[in-house]
């Protein structure tokens, strides 16, 4: 369905109730389709030092545009984002089998008053790797539309970092897991003014594992909305939710989760779970997790949610061990922020995202 | 003041919400001296060692805390800490997402300042303190006091105390809950820990890390003050008798 055959959708929606349509578009008529400039994308191994063996970035011919545009037919995110790139995408294309020894970095950078790119991933069966996504740039309005398929036992480590300048990002992804995939998806965001995130993963293969890491920080005036969908349709299904996000300034974050196991997903095991930190009095933070399951013969599903501030025991104890108010308060937000960063992947790219994570909190905080 | 004192409490009166904890300590550690102070639950042991190091949550109404001299009660905790004050935590606290590893080199850094070791030495100092303790290399990646077993974070307050080379250590409770091979080790490290320059304060339930660390001055807690000061043997009298005759003297 086209950008203008779709409805502009009601803030009673689960998805649309904290930053609307009209706050995410990039501005002018909503029904306009404006002239999108594309964004500047580069792929390379983290270290620099070589080309990824196997993986590759390809213009998108038809066969590609027709089997990974998966998910997102009527959702406006995504025919927006699909609209404004006219009809061209590009695949990031793993090869059966690739195993590259080094992560892969994919840098996107967003120029221009409006920047769009509509990115297939195209993830070959039994493909070993760990992509890191880096969205940067001073572009006014951004947006980057992910979609595609992690193959058939594939082993793979998927990193998005939103690293914008000052503008707003609508960022959606739409991901289907093959069987016995065995997917880490991590969000890392400490970027954009406004940003609105729409993730969703299908789990439609019999023994897909997916979980899904968290780990925003949110300052100043920022807006950060966060939305998690996971599906499961296949039995033996596994998922896990935990999203950490760090409020400082006046800035609002949301995360909302829907978790869906539809009848027939025997044997599912699925878990979500939103921890908030409040660092200032003006900050805010809203949490929904919702569970929609219609299949009776699950191992577990759960969900919860928390917000807090600093917590004093912890700040007293750190306080003990030497370091003063701010140091220790500093220790507790990129402690808070690295236990699911952690999770995200090997030794190495974790190394890589805490580096990133306290360059941002040593600049912002 | 005689150079050697590291601590001198004087007629310590504190509360919380407006309940009187302590009611009155009296206490001196001189450099080189262990102490002991025992006491039934809710006498007030660890409010005096949460008082030394500076928590919020208690309000001093009387009295004086000296550290090396110093007005210790006009010290930030941190700045306690930097001046040589450590307190072994009976419930440390957890802190998901700190690595241990980062947090003990920070940590040793803060406190120990111009003499910290540089990152060779701290190494070879870790890696003694923590063969001593039989602590596995593996712990430094861990999260502080994260999923740790009891033992785990009382070896883990000890290996604090041996790398921060503190003058005055105190020790709320860190033999309880521990096995028999655990409370050997953390008394080694204890033990490790007194030199000639340093004082330590044991608050115990028990007699039994006593037999392990040696005290040279006991002291028996009631309703927040004192009762009865004495030697090594003194430990071994109320293990034996209760602290019932103690009441009994001070009512």
């Amino acid at each position: 369905m086209a950008y203008s055959d779709l409805e502009v959708p009601d803030r009673a929606d689960h998805l649309w109730r904290y930053t609307p349509w009209h706050r995410i578009h990039p501005g002018g008529e909503i029904s306009d389709v404006p002239e999108a400039g594309g964004a500047v994308i580069d792929l390379h191994s983290l270290d620099g030092s070589t080309e990824p063996g196997g993986v590759s970035l390809e213009v998108a011919t038809a066969e590609d545009l027709e089997r990974l545009s998966v998910n997102g037919e009527e959702d406006i995110s995504t025919q927006f984002i699909k609209a404004l790139a006219d009809g061209n995408a590009i695949v990031l294309r793993v090869e059966r089998k690739a195993k590259p020894t080094q992560p892969v970095l994919l840098n996107i950078e967003c120029q221009g008053d409006i920047a769009a790119l509509h990115l297939l991933l195209d993830i070959g069966e039994m493909a070993e790797l760990q992509l890191i996504t880096r969205i940067t740039g001073d572009a006014g309005w951004a947006g980057i539309l992910r979609q595609g398929i992690f193959g058939n036992a594939c082993n793979v480590n998927d990193i998005v970092i939103n690293h914008m300048g000052e503008g707003r990002l609508l960022r959606t992804d739409g991901i289907h897991l093959g069987r016995d995939a065995q997917v880490k998806c991590g969000a890392v965001g400490s970027g954009a003014s406004r940003c609105k995130a729409d993730l969703r993963y299908t789990m439609d293969q019999v023994g897909a594992t997916l979980k899904v890491n968290g780990s925003i920080l949110s300052l100043d005036g920022m807006h950060n909305d966060h939305h998690v969908e996971i599906l499961h349709l296949a039995p033996q299904t596994y998922s896990r939710l935990d999203w950490h996000s760090a409020c400082a300034g006046k800035s609002r974050t949301i995360g909302t989760g829907m978790l869906r196991i539809e009848a027939g997903a025997k044997g599912a095991d699925a878990g979500q779970l939103f921890h908030n930190l409040l660092l200032s009095k003006d900050a805010e933070a809203d949490s929904i997790p919702e569970l929609e399951v219609s299949e009776n013969d699950v191992v577990g599903c759960g969900h919860g949610t928390a917000n807090g501030p600093v917590d004093d025991d912890q700040m007293f104890y750190l306080k003990t061990r030497g370091f003063s108010e701010g140091e220790a308060r500093d220790m507790l937000v990129a402690a808070f922020l690295n236990a699911t960063l952690t999770d995200m992947g090997s030794e190495v790219v974790h190394e890589h995202l805490l580096n990133i994570l306290t360059r941002d909190l040593a600049a912002d905080l | 003041m005689s150079d050697n004192v590291i601590l001198r409490i004087n007629n310590l009166h504190v509360s919380i919400e407006d309940t009187a904890i302590l009611n009155g300590i009296d206490l001196e550690i001189k450099a080189g001296e262990v102490h002991a102070l025992m006491g039934r639950n809710g006498s007030g042991k660890s409010t005096l060692a949460n008082v030394l190091m500076g928590h919020p949550t208690y309000e001093i109404t009387d009295g004086t805390i000296e550290f090396l001299g110093e007005d210790l009660t006009e010290m930030e905790p941190w700045e306690r800490a930097r001046a040589g004050v450590f307190l072994s935590f009976q419930y440390p606290q957890a802190v998901p997402g700190l690595q241990v590893g980062n947090f003990l080199r920070k940590s040793v850094q803060a406190i120990r300042g111009e003499n910290a070791p540089g990152a060779r030495d701290f190494r070879t100092e870790l890696n003694t303190a923590m063969s001593e303790l039989n602590v596995d290399k593996q712990f430094l990646g861990r999260y502080v006091n994260d999923g740790f077993s009891g033992g785990e974070k009382k070896r883990f307050e000890i290996l604090q105390l041996l790398l921060n080379q503190p003058r005055l250590a105190v020790l709320d409770e860190t033999d309880s809950g521990l096995d028999i091979d655990a409370l050997q080790t953390v008394a080694k490290g204890i033990n490790a820990s007194t030199t000639s320059e340093s004082g330590c304060l044991i608050i115990t339930h028990y007699q039994r890390i006593l037999d392990h660390v040696k005290p040279s001055h006991v002291h028996i807690m009631i309703d927040g003050k004192i009762v009865k000061t004495g030697g090594a043997d003194l430990a071994l009298e109320v293990e034996a008798k209760g602290y019932e005759w103690l009441s009994a003297e001070n009512d």
